[in-house]
């Protein structure tokens, strides 16, 4: 009974993990900003939200690995402005909350305008970026 | 000013990439006092134009209270800053208080180019109006906290050139200070001297967080706007209208200058020369990110009243990069008109000085690291007009400082 129980838990885990974009991030809550490649979808939420100029902000994040994509490892989180070719004046610090679960503290734009928030994901000593455009005024 | 882009992605055509479509066009029919001076002209606001205005206020904003001083916004510590920020005695020498410079008929700031304590300093004064806004401190930003700030001249041999111990001794041992340090605080000075400075220090911040500045002719305009009185906003002079929409639009003053204070607290490079003398450069940011990285004062030390230190977080999370080499504090644009000369070292004198630098800006000067911020505005002779008309609508008449220290002169 408990045996079958346990890969009951995994398979939802692994089916939990390959669902990709549409589930990913569920336990996040609402509200929540996605992006994917085709090996990782990301589901964030801003908080407080929304954005305000000039005051920290937090992003709590889930990474999903897609149907053969290693598990994410690690996460780099960065904003840029693509029109100016600046990025933000801080270095946001990122946390592991639970597996595929990050937690960035430490982001401030510090103009309006579109800015892009830009993920690394690093799995199996490699890394692949994902970018998620936003707009702030 | 800090910030333009280049005019392929002005307002009037849909800001490039930055740009959702333009909403409602807000029309103002333009009166004008002297018409011979001010041809009517109708402006009009684009609905991001707008909502960019309407950040600019309400003015006065609401009090605040900085969760890192416990003496923030508590009457007997402002009464004891005021004091100390008028006494010479807290100077090595007994010649120099911080009002030598921050002085109030100047809108607390100096009129000169570099600021004078016992020698000549690097920079310009910078006006304390409105500091309690900051995030950063100084033109570097190497102070986070406006107590901690407030301990640097103290003790830089060139401003008031004392130290921990001479500041502490003239505290305990002047019955006038003792007294209210004692009413401040419910208690004597004690024996530590750190503690008796950064104390005092607090005073002063709580004393500087209540320089605040007036409402203005833009106040007036920007209330109207909000509402929608087109009677009102007629009353704001045409031509600052004009200049209010470079500001807002073409010109992207904005992005640097936004907000209550008209700064987004941030830093800069605008193309000012960083030569303090040959030989000698002023490594801006990036000299004050590592001074506030090592500091004792700063928010994540021991000495912030903030225990959980929620007000830290810039000072956790700044970067330092190389393109922080160079750059300066956005200065707040309330009272600018009263506050020349201009920039970090006073180098441009006038208004027309500074706007006829945004307009042909030396890119070759630019420390840019590839950034695509700043361009020349390439602004015509009644755009210059224009801008200067609005900036000078951020000034008001000065109210004159009343000291409070007159009140409660006698402690017992």
């Amino acid at each position: 009974m408990t045996r079958r129980w346990t890969v009951a838990v995994v398979a939802l885990l692994v089916a939990g993990s390959a669902t990709g974009a549409a589930t990913c991030g569920e336990q996040l809550g609402s509200s929540l900003r996605r992006v994917e490649s085709t090996r990782y979808a990301i589901a964030y939420r801003i908080e407080p939200a929304p954005i305000v100029v000039g005051r920290h902000f937090v992003l709590e994040l889930a990474v999903c690995a897609k149907d053969g994509a290693p598990p994410p490892q690690s996460l780099r989180v960065d904003a840029q402005m693509p029109a100016h070719r600046h990025g933000m004046n801080y270095r946001p610090g990122v946390t592991t909350v639970a597996p595929g679960r990050f937690r960035a503290d430490g982001l401030l734009f510090h103009m309006p305008g579109q800015w892009e928030f830009v993920f690394d994901v690093g799995a199996n000593g490699k890394t692949e970026r994902l970018s998620s455009p936003i707009d702030i005024e | 000013m800090t910030a333009s882009l280049p005019r392929r992605q002005s307002l009037a055509n849909g800001r490039g990439r930055l740009a959702k479509p333009l909403g409602v066009a807000f029309a103002l029919l333009a009166w004008s006092a002297s018409p011979q001076a001010d041809a009517p002209a109708p402006v009009t606001f684009t609905e991001i134009e707008r909502t960019r205005i309407l950040a600019h206020g309400p003015w006065p904003r609401p009090a605040t209270r900085d969760p890192s001083n416990r003496m923030s916004g508590r009457a007997e510590a402002v009464a004891f800053g005021e004091r100390l920020f008028f006494d010479t005695r807290l100077s090595q020498n007994g010649l120099v208080s911080c009002a030598a410079c921050h002085q109030p008929k100047r809108h607390w700031t100096d009129g000169r180019e570099r600021a004078i304590g016992l020698a000549v300093v690097d920079r310009n004064t910078p006006s304390l109006q409105n500091v309690r806004d900051a995030r950063w401190f100084g033109w570097d930003g190497a102070g986070d906290s406006l107590w901690g700030q407030s301990i640097r001249p103290l003790l830089d041999p060139r401003e008031m050139g004392n130290s921990i111990a001479g500041v502490a001794a003239r505290i305990r041992e002047i019955a006038d200070f003792a007294c209210h340090y004692r009413q401040a605080f419910g208690r004597a000075p004690p024996a530590d001297d750190t503690v008796v400075v950064v104390d005092a220090a607090k005073a002063l911040a709580a004393f500087e967080e209540t320089l605040d500045s007036p409402r203005t002719p833009f106040d007036e305009f920007r209330d109207a706007l909000s509402r929608g009185d087109s009677q009102a906003m007629a009353r704001y002079p045409a031509a600052a209208q004009r200049g209010l929409k470079l500001f807002a639009g073409r010109g992207r003053c904005e992005l640097c200058h936004g907000g209550p204070t008209f700064s987004n607290g941030e830093f800069n490079d605008t193309g000012i020369a960083f030569f303090i003398e040959p030989g000698r450069v002023d490594p801006g940011r990036y000299g004050g990110i590592k001074q506030l990285k090592v500091s004792e004062w700063n928010l994540l030390g021991a000495w912030s009243d903030d225990p959980a230190r929620t007000t830290a977080t810039s000072t956790r999370y700044v970067a330092l990069e190389h393109r922080n080499f160079g750059e300066f504090k956005v200065p707040g644009l309330r009272d600018v008109a009263m506050t020349a000369p201009y920039m970090h070292n006073g180098s441009l004198k006038t208004l027309d000085d500074v706007v006829n630098h945004y307009s042909e800006l030396p890119l070759d000067r630019l420390h840019a690291d590839g950034e695509r911020l700043l361009v020349p505005l390439k602004l015509t002779p009644d755009e210059k007009r224009d801008l200067i008309a609005f900036l000078e609508s951020l000034s008001a008449p000065d109210p004159g400082f009343q000291r409070r220290e007159t009140r409660a002169a006698v402690c017992n």
